[in-house]
């Protein structure tokens, strides 16, 4: 074992700190209603787990944790964000659309989700002290992912909705196993990531060209 | 060691030079040689696995056992199939102006790479490596669904992407999830945390609530995927909107490598957990996918819609059969992997033949179809009666199996579902495809011969019936070691 240069106790406090504000980011996001400002704030929820994962390769001196949060500062801070609010611009959406369920309701539901986090990840309390409060968060960052995908039903929205839900997931894997994944899965899940994002791109492009608008409940033709 | 190196890079040096290539001669040219690779290839992985046992590469990044080797057999089968008969499909479209050249070059530049990803799905010896490949598939097949570039086909494709991510985000939970029961328990192995060939070695260690919830995650997610009830909604338009051949490889390709995924992590789950709890799961998912693909089946309208819910149906039977578990229901699983994945292409085929001659998805604008096409017609009833299980078709055989399986695993109720359930559909399919071929119409062109299309048509067809009579002794063999596989230490 590599002597550890910090106070593990600190750590764990700036771990918990760091998750606490990426909990509160996206609470933000249910209720922020323009997208450009929901690209903001997820630029800036990245940015927060950019720290946790920082903290845990400080802590533990682990290289490819470093490799790991270069590939999420320059992805998922920088380039994705800049990606979809070129296509904001580009395609020009200036209608808003209401939410399904007003924010003060959205509030409460994800409200609800938080608590529901904590009480699955209460079992697996008892190995470290990290993994009770930020496991409960990853958890919670997933259900919220999935709620803002139903809750503002644009396919750009949809798209922020799915990458919140992945940066839960990121969240659930670094809090769970402590050093992350393995690089090369890693690496694997940040290239789909940038394809994925990139394929959605077209097709919402498609969709605003053949629809002239990113109201995903007009895509209701098929049934049966 | 090279041949599973080869197998990978056959189809992704096709698929990226496919990129560059602006000929469509040199584009089919290019694709049949790849498939036909790619077939010799997996020909020879079975012989190398059924002789010297599971088979490695790269330090154990890559590893193929027989479960792996039976599904890349039948990958590299109905892609190849496939492409032989996308041939005559596009030069049709071309030639009516329903697809531009562009259109056609993206067809053939993302085949290859979805067979890649697939074919990543079945040798991927690291878990994680598994779940990237299988989100890749989706993404190579999403453009594939938004071919045709209408309202429908975008529709199709939103719908598939957005629900596959949600449900793909849930494996990966699961897959992180079956890591840490393995981290949280044991010493691992600098570098082989996530590779399953480890992991196979030590399960009965594992955290058990970790994995649990692990095998949950992973059931709904990569049960996305393979379009079980009730998250199979994206299923029927995907299948519907897409063309042809990639709907065929979508419902006899990937369909076996979502499933081929659930296995992977039900063979970790049985061993941690005992297979009580995971096998209940399997026959939950599977009996209701099977309950809610017969009342579609039964009122729809639509023909290619129809192949989707039969694919839903027969995903429930092999997720059934597994969850029934015991010898016979593993070996009736894989048998029914393989009758239904040399069965469903063809079906598919005649449903394209009829689409593109009557220029329609709805059964009631055809009727006739065996005057206007005898050939395509003939061939339709006879794979509707494999498909849906009339003996002596394989299909017949596999679902014969796994009812067996069924009683001998002390569920009387469950097999008596599952057969009223196969009955309903047999009914359902055989009503709308007989008024199809059969019901008087007025009086449309015949349609003429297209060697591509109906050559592959004519192969697959002689298959079906040989194997409905005798299954080649080697391939029953493969079939019984990945039977093995996944029933544990038999």
């Amino acid at each position: 074992m590599t002597p550890m240069p910090v106070d593990p106790d600190f750590s764990s406090r700036i771990i918990m700190l760091l998750t606490t504000f990426v909990l509160v980011v996206q609470l933000m996001m249910v209720t922020q209603r323009t997208l450009v400002g929901n690209i903001h704030l997820f630029a800036v929820q990245s940015l927060l787990l950019c720290g946790v994962a920082g903290t845990i390769a400080w802590v533990h001196q682990a290289t490819h944790v470093y490799f790991v949060l270069a590939l999420m500062l320059v992805g998922k801070v920088i380039a994705l964000p800049l990606f979809l609010i070129k296509l904001v611009r580009r395609i020009k959406i200036n209608e808003e659309l209401k939410p399904m369920f007003n924010s003060p309701v959205g509030m409460l539901l994800c409200g609800g989700f938080a608590l529901l986090g904590h009480v699955v990840a209460r079992p697996f309390a008892g190995r470290s002290p990290l993994i009770n409060s930020t496991f409960g968060i990853a958890i919670a960052l997933v259900l919220m992912g999935l709620f803002l995908m139903i809750n503002r039903r644009t396919a750009i929205n949809q798209v922020l909705a799915l990458l919140c839900a992945e940066n839960g997931l990121f969240l659930a894997a670094i809090s769970l196993t402590t050093f992350g994944m393995p690089l090369v899965v890693e690496l694997g899940i940040f290239f789909d990531l940038f394809v994925a994002v990139m394929v959605l791109g077209i097709l919402v492009f498609r969709i605003r060209e053949t629809f002239a608008s990113i109201d995903v409940e007009r895509l209701n033709q098929l049934k049966g | 060691m090279m041949l599973l190196v080869a197998l990978l890079l056959v189809p992704l040096i096709a698929g990226l030079a496919c990129v560059v290539i602006r000929s469509t001669r040199w584009l089919e040219r290019v694709n049949l040689l790849a498939f036909l690779g790619v077939a010799g290839l997996a020909v020879a992985l079975a012989r190398e696995v059924l002789g010297r046992g599971p088979v490695k590469a790269w330090n154990g990044f890559l590893y193929a056992d027989a479960l792996s080797a039976l599904v890349i057999l039948l990958t590299a089968f109905v892609s190849l199939a496939c492409g032989v008969y996308a041939v005559g499909y596009f030069r049709f479209d071309r030639q009516n102006l329903k697809a531009g050249s562009r259109q056609v070059r993206r067809y053939y530049a993302l085949t290859p790479l979805f067979v890649f990803t697939m074919l990543l799905v079945t040798l991927a010896n690291n878990l994680g490596v598994m779940w990237v490949a299988l989100e890749g598939t989706g993404l190579a097949c999403v453009l594939l669904i938004a071919f045709y570039n209408e309202k429908t086909s975008l529709e199709a494709a939103w719908k598939y992407i957005i629900i596959g991510s949600v449900g793909i985000a849930l494996a990966l939970f699961g897959t992180i999830l079956t890591y840490y029961s393995a981290a949280a328990t044991s010493v691992v192995p600098e570098g082989m945390g996530m590779n399953w060939s480890w992991l196979v070695t030590s399960a009965e260690k594992f955290d058990p609530a970790a994995m649990r919830l692990g095998f949950v995650m992973v059931l709904l997610g990569y049960g996305t995927k393979a379009g079980l009830a009730p998250m199979h909604t994206w299923k029927p338009d995907a299948y519907a909107e897409a063309p042809i051949p990639a709907a065929a490889l979508l419902g006899a390709g990937l369909l076996n490598c979502a499933l081929y995924g659930i296995l992977r992590f039900y063979v970790l789950a049985s061993k941690c957990l005992g297979t009580e709890f995971p096998g209940q799961l399997l026959l939950v998912f599977g009996l209701a996918s099977m309950m809610v693909a017969v009342p579609f089946v039964v009122v729809q309208r639509n023909y290619r819609r129809l192949l989707a819910y039969s694919s839903i149906e027969h995903a429930g039977i092999m997720v059934t059969a597994v969850g029934f578990g015991g010898k016979l229901g593993m070996l009736g699983a894989m048998l029914h992997m393989v009758f239904h994945a040399t069965t469903k292409p063809l079906l598919f085929f005649c449903a394209g033949n009829i689409q593109q001659h009557f220029g329609t998805p709805y059964s009631r604008k055809v009727r006739g179809a065996i005057r206007a096409m005898p050939l395509t017609g003939g061939l339709l009833i006879l794979v509707t009666l494999a498909v849906t299980a009339v003996p002596p078709f394989g299909l017949f055989q596999s679902e014969f199996t796994i009812l067996a399986g069924g009683f001998a695993a002390n569920h009387p109720l469950l097999g008596g579902l599952f057969m009223i359930c196969a009955v309903a559909i047999f009914a359902g399919f055989l009503q709308h495809i007989v008024h199809l071929t059969f019901g008087s119409g007025g009086g449309t062109p015949t349609a003429t011969i297209c060697p591509w299309k109906n050559g592959a048509m004519l192969a697959l067809a002689v298959g079906i019936v040989v194997i409905g009579f005798h299954l080649p002794e080697s391939v029953f063999q493969l079939v019984q070691a990945a039977a093995g596989v996944i029933g544990g230490a038999q």
